[in-house]
């Protein structure tokens, strides 16, 4: 080992002697990473979720045209038999005017196979009672959680539909009546934008309501595991007719996940903050050790050591500081992050808010994900930062000349 | 008489204090032959710890020309150089004190190389001869003041330098254990055959060198 990298980890580790400066510095970076690596595994938790969701209710890609799709049979056939699909289910959607009770509402009816659907999506899972979505007939809905908090609507309740075909045969003076259907179950996906005001019925009344006849708006489709997504998309594009083309639910979702992104950018950069506090700390506490170390630096010159490699040798130690803290602070991250639904829990129950905390954040635990090239960039940026600052004592140790330093009082 | 390892001719330094010029050093010449001890006194303020540092490349000279075994010293080769050619004790000792003993000596060839076992060996046996074996991993702030400057003796032979300069090493030590440490530096020179150039008040102490200048107003007599 070079002597600068002996003497740096001698100086800043020594024998017989708690490191008390380094132990401050190490702490600072240590925090800044802790906080960022719990943040933004917070909200890659939140963004992974979501996107399990999307998936879980609509499947990885949705196979749409500018109208609707006329041969459904065929289309199907084609995409199941694309390489990398597992399932494929038609839907119908769109929105609607709803009565229930004399409370209008203006929701998103969307048209189920019961007899597919489940084969693409997890929706069951997010209906109560268990099995309204298998029992679901062509009279009856299942009411998002949103909607039914908004209308007050019961198991078991009569509701109306208006269909926006109503405007056009109106203008013809034909008088169109609204179906009537018994709300039989509702759906709570845990997410306010997932859970906002749809209704979801069979596909045959979706069709019926939309004049379609069999004539569907789009297909939902379930990749295999192991298929990569982007691929198994290109390669059922090439597939199907020109009309027909599949988007994967990334692109579908393009707008909210970029603003997902976004306040996952804003946070990293705010909370990078901590880290380059942090290396402040570390450029005064090296700074110190300059000044109280300036005879030791002029007894290394007399002894032969260049000033590079005086200045190595500070350079070192705020590295050091940067991989110990860094290491710290990823340990200790990932430490909260295992406890972090307890943590969280025993606050709310603590305030005896926990009921608040399910109402307001949908998730009844704190998601975390954390990806691995955040957790790089993470690492990464907290020991470039720590060793920048230790670039200033660096330059004033390798500027002092021995002779001067030798002097010194 | 041996050949000369040390030459300086001419040497010159001046310091400016406030407005004033003050030449301390007026052409200074000495030659120190290999193994050759060589005392230096004079007054305080009167230039001798100057005229170590241009001796030993750590500060230019506005004028002269010094050589290091017959080869001229120039700032670009003087820190590589310094490091085979010479040895420093000082009066403060300056030890590091976040290490032991032993690898305060280890430190001087450590900035040459990686050490090795040879090295280890060499770093012992000069703790020994110095009569520290037993205190070896004990840090700098342990060791009495005779202790610590018998550890700064025995970094400043570690890299067996052709020449070591001391600069007032009894100053900070008591009579005893500074009469103690000036034995040992001048035995230790003989036997590894380094020359030295002991800077001093202590007449006691020069008188025990071959030979002995006096620093006045700038020249060495």
């Amino acid at each position: 080992m070079p002597w600068y990298l002996y003497l740096a980890f001698k100086q800043l580790f020594p024998t017989k002697r708690f490191p008390f400066f380094t132990a401050i510095s190490v702490l600072g970076v240590a925090l800044g990473v802790m906080v960022l690596i719990i943040v933004t595994s917070v909200m890659g938790g939140f963004g992974y979720e979501i996107r399990r969701m999307i998936v879980e209710t609509e499947g990885e890609v949705t196979v749409k045209t500018t109208t609707t799709i006329d041969d459904v049979p065929a289309a199907l056939r084609e995409i199941r038999a694309s390489p990398g699909v597992a399932a494929a289910s038609p839907f119908v959607k769109g929105p609607v005017m709803l009565m229930a009770a004399g409370h209008p509402a203006f929701p998103l009816f969307r048209g189920l196979e019961v007899g597919s659907v489940e084969d693409v999506t997890k929706l069951s899972r997010y209906v109560s009672p268990v099995g309204a979505l298998a029992k679901l007939d062509d009279d009856s809905v299942i009411l998002s959680a949103q909607l039914v908090q908004t209308l007050g609507a019961h198991l078991g309740d009569e509701i109306e539909i208006y269909s926006p075909l109503l405007i056009e045969n109106l203008k013809n003076d034909e008088v169109f009546l609204p179906r009537r259907f018994r709300v039989v179950g509702q759906l709570y996906i845990g997410h306010q934008q997932l859970d906002s005001s749809t209704v979801y019925g069979t596909l045959r009344a979706a069709q019926e309501i939309y004049g379609l006849g069999r004539n569907v708006h789009g297909i939902n489709v379930r990749l295999k595991p192991d298929a990569p997504e982007e691929a198994a998309v290109a390669v059922l594009n090439a597939r199907l007719p020109a009309k027909l083309r599949g988007y994967l639910w990334m692109e579908s979702w393009a707008d909210f996940l970029w603003v997902l992104n976004l306040e996952k950018s804003i946070n990293f950069f705010l909370l990078l903050f901590i880290v380059i506090i942090a290396a402040f700390s570390v450029m005064s506490s090296l700074l110190i050790s300059v000044v109280r170390k300036t005879r030791e630096i002029g007894l290394l010159g007399a002894l032969g050591a260049s000033a590079r490699q005086v200045a190595l040798c500070f350079c070192a130690q705020a590295f050091v500081i940067g991989v110990s803290g860094t290491t710290l602070g990823v340990a200790a991250g990932f430490g909260v992050l295992a406890i972090r639904n307890d943590l969280v829990h025993g606050i709310a129950n603590l305030l005896q808010r926990e009921e608040t905390l399910r109402q307001f954040y949908q998730f009844s635990d704190l998601p975390a994900h954390t990806l691995p090239r955040d957790l790089i960039l993470i690492i990464v940026a907290a020991i470039a930062i720590s060793t920048l600052a230790g670039l200033f004592p660096a330059w004033r140790a390798a500027r002092l000349k021995p002779v001067e330093a030798l002097r010194n009082e | 008489m041996s050949e000369s390892i040390l030459s300086a001719r001419g040497l010159a330094k001046t310091y400016l204090s406030g407005d004033r010029r003050i030449e301390v050093l007026r052409g200074v010449d000495l030659d120190v032959a290999a193994g050759e001890s060589v005392a230096i006194r004079g007054e305080s303020g009167s230039g001798k710890s100057t005229l170590l540092n241009l001796l030993a490349g750590l500060d230019a000279a506005e004028a002269g020309r010094l050589e290091w075994t017959g080869m001229p010293v120039t700032t670009a080769d003087a820190t590589r150089r310094r490091a085979i050619f010479l040895g420093m004790v000082f009066q403060a000792f300056y030890l590091i004190p976040e290490i032991d003993a032993l690898a305060n000596v280890l430190m001087a060839s450590r900035i040459l190389r990686a050490p090795g076992a040879a090295d280890r060996a060499r770093a012992r046996d000069l703790l020994a001869r110095v009569g520290l074996t037993e205190r070896s991993t004990h840090l700098p702030a342990q060791l009495s003041g005779g202790e610590r400057q018998r550890v700064a003796v025995a970094r400043a032979l570690m890299n067996t330098p052709k020449l070591l300069l001391a600069d007032e090493p009894t100053g900070n030590l008591d009579e005893h254990t500074g009469d103690a440490v000036i034995e040992l530096l001048l035995s230790l020179c003989r036997e590894t055959g380094t020359a030295l150039v002991l800077v001093t008040h202590n007449i006691a102490h020069a008188e025990k060198t071959n030979r002995q200048l006096f620093l006045h107003e700038g020249v060495l007599r």
